[in-house]
């Protein structure tokens, strides 16, 4: 086995790895050659299916990307799962008027016609609680509890508000026990007749307790007590009492209901109106009426947050309601939002989250609906055994809920509900959001308050990564392609090879420079000469124009300076002048055209506020960025278009410039297509220039003197302040998943064209 | 004019105008950065301003600009106003001043004037008055600034023997201790609450606490030696007295000489490479950002080089070319053209989340819920961008293996080497250059890359190296400073933009410098390799 080398590769071969020329192996006899053969291939093998092993793996890891990335979108869309558990059976003391359970869903306390009882939800056994002191008296009713706080009506005319809570503690074997609290405030003598209470609201309000007790058929009591600590810590409390009387076509009074700040008292009636009464006034009054349908109301309630309102009649109709102010006039209305799926009996219990906009609601047969308030959808309908349901829970951390019926039979469920909110409504749609005018596209995903809503409409940064792309694209476009045009057709070969270098420099240069830049440099700069800037669309073309007819008429001398080929080295001067040229006379026209001061003109004859980082800056810096990308794609495939088409056009007779236009640049068109696509994927992705360069107001206009939000930029700046697994962060996932998506369609479609164009010309040599 | 119309030589000018504009736009970017990064160590005059309403100034003059006034009539002469650097930020409430120039009675160069760089408050102008040691004044005007020079060396020893024990000495019993407290939580955590081996460690905690109150007595002594302040005279008729613990550096810029002015550029220079930043890092130097950056893109070089190159040797080595590479060949090429933020958010979710998540559960559970690998730092960064980089790897080391000749593959294969032979002693040398190309590239977009940095583990002030003396010395979850983003963080996210903007214009300069050297390196390498391999196809 000799190794006589080929001398056409030793050259190669030793330039390549000059201190190991091969050696011939130079074993001593046949079998060791044998085994050393034998090892060398099984080498061989293993190399072999190493590299292909890794190889594949490493291909693999990269479309792990996608994988991973769709794997934290998709619980978004999972549709809401129940899931329902052995019922248990309390011990029956009259109907359950109001049921709470605690957070870890162990404890249950149900307010019954005869009393307050606790209770395990694991066995349904009795847990210990306070006594409850109603000095003989009975539960004729209960307002809905809201903030751990629920105010029992009492057959002797009294109301009782009565605090609930749930306490954890734990062992030292690390193991939980809840323990149900009840603890009473001073009752209320709200009806001197002593007659029951058979219909009663009660609110903390930021000044005191608000109760609304139903004092006759269409005649409501309002209490409102103020209390005021004075200096040495006592409290003055103060009762104003008013008796408001509905109006005669209203109806008997069938659900009561006030909102979180106590500025209102809803009042449903059996002519299915809403009576609002204005709590603000020195003395309350009827402000308006709102009509939900012609069936009795049945239920009124409010969500988290205390601003939507809730309505359920006869007909089992469900719909949510918002106070909207009118500026102009100063009022404010009851302005149906949504409707929800309705049940097929009257609506009779409800329980909102205490988390989220979401609620449930139970006609009286068992049939049990999950509804979210912001979107409008019915997420789940559940139908539970029994014809007699009285009151329903949702479990604090909105993975479970529980119905109660008359008999005290009690229904758990537990439910997988991670991400309410989402649908492609509120993703992608225009939402009406609480304290809003209308519905609209909104993104807001964090507040100052426990109790915001995260408004998170994807539409708005969608519109601002468009917007910064067709900015870029608009300044990048026309000056990438007409200079990769004159590179390759008309310049020298020579100087060509000088300007690519310094071309792939500017591709290089990182984005976070040309943020900076365009930030701190060009923003300030660009806010006084903006006239300049659009002069220079018209003053650059002129310019040039003008020079050219000057360099005709120039001396040989001048001329052989700059040749056919190297007109370059006139036209950077000449750039630089028509530059100068448009700023001087940009700052002409403010002084002469524009009243002095060009922002002033924009804000008062166009309509737009000027923002100094706006969508002129990032489209210049980030066309910039775009610029090196498109260049070079499409000056590739216009200088690979086979020589000898265009050597047929000149030699016909045609210009430089017809040759370039008419043969050349047609051959070539999807290789410029593919360019165009290629710096669309990355305007698309930029984000360092986009971050800094703009103000990041997630705003819905494509004004250029207005900054916008971008995916991009807003994934950089929230994603680590979301928590894992959040509905945010979830968001901000499919927010990366739409960037990728959309770049990896677009460079796919631009690589597919940009190969078949080789093949063409391939056929054409 | 017709006649040249249609030779279509305007059009031929206006594609070469679009050329010229956007090399200009080039050289414009460049120039700047350089222009504004490298003047600013340089010393600058201080200018006493009198204006017209008898307030007195002094300052550095920055720059002038032109009075916009929209009301003027056309044809007025534009008034100009100067941005004048006061600093005495504790006396004036700001550092930067804008002068209308008409109200400037009389400028002239401010002999005598001091300037001084604190450690807190920003820099000080003013005139020397006194040196005083507590309460005695050890020498009037003349030679205060003398007294001081004489002391700072001193100061400056004792203040890096503080900073020292701070850093190093009580920093690593800090770490013991924590250590300590992980092992007995962990000790608890499987039912172990007394004990010997409770007690011991116990004992170790009560001796490091010991030793940290001697460590403190030793500080707080050092700091007494601390003395010496010198008193100064600010515009205004305002005084202050600034310690000299307080002082980084004291000069005179007005009374340089030219030789005097280069040694003071060289020495903030040297200050900006090696030095730690101070006063939210508007000042000092970025050592903490450089070396995590190098930190940063050698880990990953070594994880992107071989990954890269492996892939590349599959596609075009071993694999059967057909549908499947060519699929392959277009993903990878457009996975080069996906976001950045997008190998960001794929870091967060995947990398820092399951896989730093389920190390901590396996390996850190004694430190839950505090996570150690489940939160940025600089692996993950790492890896991110390794990611981000391995199509530039893939695709330069592709480009290369197509290039060489297959006549040398089939000799080597004619001779009777196994492929693998072929591969490793023929191709692998003859792409090797190739293979750099990618390399260089991948870290030059390493280098120059922020938004997957953003959420995967770059802070702006890291308290500690990626690499330090600290058992197990390389770091791999600590979180770390980069360049890239020092610039946004310095430029965008500091309250004080105007103080900030030298520093930020010298860190780009530094950045840009790194990056386009690289590239230079990478095309120089990639032409070589093209003549040579022109040479040998032939």
């Amino acid at each position: 086995m000799s190794h006589a080398i080929d001398p056409a590769n030793v050259s190669a071969l030793l330039e390549a790895k000059p201190s190991s020329p091969r050696q011939p192996p130079q074993g001593p006899g046949t079998g060791s050659l044998r085994t050393a053969a034998a090892s060398r291939l099984l080498l061989d093998q293993f190399v072999r299916r190493t590299v292909k092993v890794g190889g594949i793996l490493i291909i693999g890891s990269i479309l792990a990307i996608l994988v991973v990335i769709l794997y934290e979108v998709f619980p978004l869309f999972r549709s809401l799962k129940s899931t329902p558990m052995p019922a248990l059976s309390i011990r029956s003391g009259g109907a359950p008027l109001a049921l709470a359970v605690d957070e870890y869903q162990e404890a249950a306390i149900v307010v019954r016609e005869d009393g307050i009882a606790a209770v395990s939800l694991d066995d349904a056994s009795p847990l210990p609680l306070e006594a409850l002191d109603l000095s003989g008296a009975t539960i004729a009713s209960a307002s809905e509890p809201r903030g751990g706080t629920v105010a029992l009506g009492l057959s002797d005319g009294r109301v009782l508000p009565l605090q609930i809570e749930f306490t954890a503690s734990y062992a030292d074997s690390g193991r939980r026990t809840i323990a149900p609290h009840i603890q009473a405030a001073p009752s209320l003598t709200v009806l001197e007749s002593a007659a029951p209470v058979e219909l009663l609201t009660y609110v903390q309000g930021p000044d005191g307790p608000v109760t609304a007790v139903k004092n006759g058929p269409s005649s409501l009591l309002i209490v409102q007590a103020t209390e005021r600590r004075s200096l040495l810590g006592e409290v003055a409390r103060e009762e104003t009492r008013t008796t408001v009387q509905l109006a005669g076509d209203a109806g008997e009074i069938t659900a009561l209901a006030i909102n979180g700040l106590a500025e209102d008292v809803f009042v449903g009636a059996s002519s299915g109106k809403i009576v609002r009464i204005d709590l603000r006034k020195d003395a309350p009054q009827i402000d308006e009426t709102a009509s939900v349908s012609g069936k009795p109301i049945t239920l009124l309630g409010f969500l988290i947050g205390g601003r939507t309102l809730i309505a359920g009649d006869t007909g089992g109709q469900v719909s949510s309601w918002h106070l909207i102010r009118n500026e102009a006039t100063n009022t404010r209305h009851l302005t149906r939002i949504h409707d929800f799926e309705s049940h097929a009996a009257p609506v009779a219990a409800f329980s909102p989250s205490v988390r989220n906009k979401g609620f449930f609601t139970a006609d009286s047969f068992g049939n049990v609906h999950l509804h979210y308030g912001t979107s409008g959808k019915t997420l789940l309908k559940d139908k539970i055994d029994t014809s007699s349901l009285s009151a329903l829970a949702y479990s604090p951390k909105g993975d479970g809920f529980f119905a109660v019926s008359r008999e005290g039979k009690l229904f758990p469920f537990e439910l997988d509900n991670r991400h309410p909110e989402i649908s492609w409504q509120t993703l992608f749609g225009k939402v009406w959001y609480e304290g809003y005018q209308g519905p609209e596209y909104s993104w807001q995903s964090t507040g100052g308050t426990d109790d915001f809503e995260s408004k998170l409409s994807l539409t708005p940064l969608i519109v601002g990564t468009l917007k910064g792309t067709f900015y870029a694209l608009l300044f990048a476009v026309p000056l990438a392609l007409l200079g990769a045009l004159y590179t390759s057709q008309f310049m020298h070969p020579s100087l060509r090879a000088t300007i690519k270098p310094a071309v792939e420099i500017m591709a290089a240069l990182p984005s976070v420079v040309l943020g900076f830049i365009a930030g701190l440099w060009l923003a300030p700069m660009m806010e006084k000469v903006l006239p300049g800037v659009f002069l220079a669309f018209i003053g650059f073309p002129l310019m040039i124009l003008a020079g050219l007819l000057l360099w005709q008429k120039a001396p040989d001398s001048l001329r052989r300076l700059a040749p056919q080929g190297r007109e370059v080295f006139v036209l950077v001067p000449l750039v630089l002048l028509a530059l100068a040229f448009s700023f001087g006379v940009g700052h002409l026209v403010e002084s002469s055209l524009l009243g002095g001061d060009y922002r002033r003109w924009i804000t008062s004859v166009l309509g737009f506020e000027y923002d100094q980082r706006n969508s002129i800056v990032v489209g210049i810096a980030m066309g910039f960025a775009v610029v090196p990308i498109i260049f070079t794609i499409a000056e590739d495939s216009l200088s690979n278009v086979p020589p000898n088409l265009a050597a047929g056009a000149l030699a016909l007779g045609g210009t430089r410039w017809q040759t370039a236009v008419r043969v050349v640049l047609p051959t070539a068109s999807p290789g410029i297509f593919s360019a165009i696509m290629i710096g669309f994927g990355r305007a698309v992705g930029e984000t360092m220039i986009v971050l800094m360069a703009t103000g990041n107001t997630p705003v819905m206009n494509f004004s250029p003197f207005n900054g916008f939000r971008a995916l991009s930029a807003n994934i950089a700046v929230e994603l680590p302040e979301a928590p894992e697994g959040s509905t945010h962060y979830r968001v901000l996932f499919l927010a990366a998943l739409l960037l990728f998506v959309l770049t990896f369609l677009v460079n796919t479609a631009a690589e597919i064209i940009r190969l078949r164009l080789r093949r063409k010309y391939q056929a054409y040599a | 004019m017709r006649k040249l119309w249609r030779s279509g030589d305007p059009f031929i000018w206006l594609t070469g105008g679009a050329l010229a504009l956007s090399l200009l736009m080039v050289f414009l970017l460049v120039g700047l950065i350089v222009a504004s990064g490298l003047g600013i160590f340089w010393p600058k005059d201080i200018h006493r301003f009198q204006l017209a309403d008898g307030r007195e100034i002094v300052g550095e003059l920055i720059e002038q600009e032109e009075i916009p006034d929209p009301d003027a009539p056309p044809g007025t002469p534009a008034k100009h106003r100067i941005k004048v650097k006061q600093a005495n930020r504790d006396l004036y409430g700001m550092d930067f001043l804008w002068i209308d120039e008409a109200d400037i009675k009389a400028q002239e160069i401010a002999a005598g004037a001091v300037q001084i760089e604190r450690r807190e408050w920003g820099n000080f102008i003013g005139f020397a008055k006194e040196f005083r040691d507590g309460e005695t004044v050890l020498q009037g005007a003349e030679n205060a600034l003398e007294g001081a020079r004489k002391r700072l060396p001193e100061i400056h020893e004792l203040h890096g023997r503080i900073s020292g024990i701070e850093k190093d000495e009580i920093g690593a019993l800090s770490r013991q201790e924590e250590e300590a407290r992980l092992r007995l939580k962990g000790l608890e955590r499987r039912g172990v609450k007394e004990g010997p081996e409770v007690e011991a460690l116990h004992d170790q905690i009560e001796k490091l606490h010991g030793e940290y109150a001697r460590y403190q007595e030793e500080l707080s002594d050092l700091r007494a030696q601390m003395t010496g302040s010198l008193v100064l005279s600010a515009a205004g008729g305002m005084e202050k007295e600034v310690p000299l613990s307080q002082i980084v550096r004291v000069f005179q810029p007005n009374e340089m000489g030219l030789f005097g002015r280069i040694w003071f550029y060289a020495t903030k220079v040297r200050e900006f490479f090696f030095d730690d930043p101070r006063e939210a890092n508007t000042e000092g130097g970025i050592f903490p950002a450089i070396f995590g950056t190098i930190v940063m893109v050698l880990l990953m070089s070594v994880l992107v080089t071989p990954l890269g190159v492996l892939a590349a040797f599959y596609l075009r080595e071993y694999a059967k070319q057909g549908a499947f590479t060519s699929a392959v060949r277009i993903a990878v090429n457009n996975l080069a053209g996906v976001p950045s933020i997008v190998f960001g958010v794929f870091g967060v979710g995947f990398l820092i989340y399951f896989v730093g998540g389920t190390i901590d559960k396996i390996f850190f559970a004694d430190a839950l819920p505090t996570p150690t690998f489940g939160t940025g730092g600089i692996l993950w960064a790492s890896i991110t961008l390794a990611l981000l980089t391995v199509p530039v790897v893939i695709v330069a080391t592709e480009e290369g293996l197509a290039q060489i000749p297959t006549g040398m593959r089939e000799g080597a294969l004619a001779l009777g080497a196994t492929k693998f032979e072929t591969t490793w002693r023929v191709v692998l040398p003859a792409v090797l250059p190739s293979m750099l190309t990618g390399m260089i590239l991948a870290i030059a977009r390493a280098a120059g890359e922020v938004a997957p940095l953003m959420i995967t583990g770059v802070v702006k002030l890291a308290p500690s190296l990626p690499i330090d003396g600290q058992w197990p010395f390389l770091h791999l979850e600590r979180k770390f400073m980069h360049l890239g983003f020092h610039i946004y963080d310095v430029g965008f996210q500091s309250p004080n933009v105007d103080a900030a903007r030298p520093m930020v214009y010298v860190t780009t300069l530094l950045l840009l410098i790194i990056v386009v050297a690289l590239n230079l390196l990478a095309i120089s390498l990639r032409n070589r390799l093209r003549k040579k391999f022109k040479l040998s196809a032939v």
